[in-house]
């Protein structure tokens, strides 16, 4: 058998010593090709950023080819270095988290091929990379500031919940700080009694809201960092007794971040009172304009930011066209 | 309508069943479709790519080859992957780490890792053979407990600030090879030579062959067999260090679905769920298939969706092969 191994081996080699450099080089002529490598498709927002950036890329010409890394960040690494090595004229990563991101923008710039990043920033580095990124503290505060005037409107003290994401991701940080500072702001009357840390997992965030409104039945503010979190925050609520509608006795305050189907319905049949939106349409477009112009050499900045907005009861008719999960078909 | 090929009757068709060879063919095969499919597939740089991607997972399917081969299976390695990586990175870290900046700290972390994965297979051992429990749901629960130490370490914190020295196992160079190559390469060595040279590797076959008549002719199945898993833990570290400095992050979900490639890389190699049968040679085959898939399958212009379900009905086929070669075998 030695000998059939050997001329499967000669086989195998016969590609790569008929071709020992690149594939297309960067840069060649015909159509170009650009890698999107998301972390996850767990979510709507996602789902619907990672259709809205191929539309906007393919709309331009641009060959896509796709890899998600099924929330595995060595996954990521290897399907980047992939695109890499195909050589692709540019790639949009959407990372796990703002650190394991960091070699894989050193092994693009290596090759010279241009990097942005949607949503997540990159920790602080040599490593150069654009990043489109909602401005996530401005936003969870406003959204926060708008809870704590209608908790002031309705008197007396209150006791509050926030959901923390995954604290390796920037944007839960920063979440976070705005949920903070809102009610650091507000100036008393709103006491913080449960921080639940989900890690962006809906088990997680189940069982500690479960927990927490077990310890402390008085909870009627409640935060979450990401609208995927409603189906637990309302599981859990139900099951206390305590999901109810705005304006009815023993309404709990509830404020989410993203902009989702879920979200967008739960505000249609008035059970959530503010919901600070990422405008993706706005995100995704950026993103593959930048990266187009940045593949045409052209000066691009190292961030450009979603200023988003807030979306409540009063503005809902106004606001609800540009929420993007209004257009998911929530039901 | 059956297909023939001229020149190769049913007994050549047998015996190329039966080739331990088999797959590093069709892995070959593979290649060469990609390469008329796929536009710089068959560069050199990619074929580099191709060649350091399967070195974590070549690692851990050695280890795991001597657990199946000893007639067990081990779930837990993602849980050991875990814990070493928190365990060394914590040690290590220059972001407050006991050894931050000491001259021993990347030795002393490795160690740790290494210990780490040790452990995890000393566990796994002698739970399986000295208390009897049945492998599944041993690796099953050292996995869960595993993972849940990893993420309580940490506070679910993931940990940064490594040396450059340790970071250089992924990035720095050694004749123009990096070192996680020579290190994984020195580790098929020492496996094959130790399953297919040595005393330990002749009663690791006959263990899981048929461990009653192992037994009766004085192989000490319960050691042998436990040492299986201390291979497959140390090797998981060994795993863990590669993962954690290619990433140059050490976190309690390094590689969290990383299990099912590293089963399916041993069993597509031709290594038995049913033990007694296997070897590195096979299981860096499975490997090879693998990541010639995984990458052929990226670099083409298809959906995700459409990747997962070329890639399960890939691994679907590799196993009904697998079946067929166990017949051709007169193993069935």
């Amino acid at each position: 058998m030695r000998s059939r191994a050997g001329i499967a081996l000669a086989l195998a080699a016969l590609p790569l010593a008929s071709c020992g450099g690149g594939g297309d080089a960067p840069g060649g002529p015909g159509p170009k090709t650009v890698g999107v490598a998301f972390e996850t498709l767990q979510t709507e927002y996602w789902v619907v950023s990672f259709e809205s950036i191929k539309g906007e890329l393919e709309g331009r010409g641009f060959t896509v080819l796709e890899a998600i890394a099924d929330g595995d960040a060595n996954r990521q690494f290897e399907q980047v270095q992939g695109f890499i090595a195909r050589g692709v004229d540019g790639i949009i990563v959407a990372p796990k988290d703002a650190k394991t991101v960091i070699p894989m923008i050193r092994a693009a710039n290596r090759a010279g091929i241009p990097m942005v990043l949607y949503n997540r920033p990159p920790a602080d580095s040599s490593a150069e990379a654009v990043t489109i990124v909602a401005d996530n503290y401005a936003i969870a505060r406003e959204t926060v500031s708008h809870m704590a005037r209608l908790a002031a409107e309705a008197g007396g003290a209150h006791k509050a919940m926030i959901l923390i994401g995954d604290l390796a991701d920037q944007n839960a940080v920063d979440r976070r700080r705005g949920f903070d500072d809102a009610i650091e702001e507000h100036g008393g009357g709103i006491e913080v009694v449960a921080e639940i840390p989900t890690e962006w997992n809906q088990e997680k965030a189940l069982a500690g809201v479960t927990n927490a409104l077990q310890a402390d039945p008085g909870i009627d503010f409640i935060f979450t960092s990401s609208d995927f979190l409603f189906p637990s925050l309302v599981s859990a609520l139900r099951s206390a007794g305590k999901y109810e509608k705005v304006g009815e006795p023993g309404h709990v305050i509830l404020g989410g971040f993203d902009g989702d189907a879920t979200a967008y319905r739960m505000l249609r049949d008035g059970y959530l009172d503010a919901d600070g939106v990422q405008d993706l349409g706005f995100e995704s477009e950026q993103t593959v304009r930048a990266l187009a112009d940045l593949i045409a050499g052209e000066e691009v900045p190292p961030v450009i930011e979603d200023e988003g907005f807030v979306i409540h009861q009063g503005n809902l008719d106004e606001m609800a066209p540009r929420m993007w999960g209004a257009g998911v078909g929530g039901d | 309508m059956p297909m023939r090929f001229p020149g190769v009757g049913p007994p050549r068709a047998a015996l190329l069943l039966r080739s331990e060879h088999l797959v590093l063919l069709l892995s070959a095969a593979a290649a060469l479709a990609f390469w008329a499919a796929v536009p710089g597939f068959a560069s050199g740089r990619n074929a580099a790519n191709v060649l350091q991607n399967t070195l974590p997972l070549l690692a851990l399917a050695i280890g795991q080859s001597f657990v199946l081969i000893g007639g067990g299976i081990d779930l837990s390695v993602t849980a050991s992957i875990a814990l070493a990586s928190v365990v060394g990175a914590s040690i290590m870290t220059g972001d407050g780490g006991p050894l931050a900046g000491h001259p021993m700290a990347v030795p002393a972390a490795v160690a740790a890792m290494l210990g780490v994965g040790g452990a995890m297979g000393g566990i796994n051992g002698l739970s399986a053979t000295r208390l009897g429990m049945p492998p599944f749901m041993v690796t099953l629960a050292t996995l869960t407990a595993g993972g849940g130490l990893a993420v309580w370490y940490t506070k679910s914190q993931k940990i940064y600030e490594l040396p450059d020295a340790f970071v250089g196992v992924s990035y720095g160079s050694v004749l123009g090879v990096p070192p996680a190559a020579v290190l994984v390469a020195a580790l098929a060595v020492v496996a094959h030579v130790a399953l297919s040279r040595t005393l330990f590797g002749r009663w690791l076959y006959a263990s899981g062959m048929n461990p009653r008549a192992a037994e009766v002719s004085g192989v000490p199945v319960g050691r042998v067999t436990a040492a299986s898993y201390v291979v497959s833990g140390l090797c998981a570290a060994i795993g863990a260090i590669l993962y954690t400095s290619r990433l140059e992050t050490g976190s309690p979900e390094i590689a969290p679905r990383i299990l099912l490639d590293v089963i399916a890389a041993c069993v597509i190699g031709g290594t038995s769920l049913f033990g007694g049968r296997g070897g590195v040679r096979r299981t860096a085959y499975g490997v090879l298939f693998i990541a010639v898939i995984d990458n052929g399958l990226n670099l083409m212009n298809l959906s995700n969706f459409a990747i997962m379900i070329v890639k399960g009905g890939v691994i679907l086929l590799a196993a009904l092969l697998d079946s067929a070669r166990a017949r051709a075998a007169g193993r069935a």
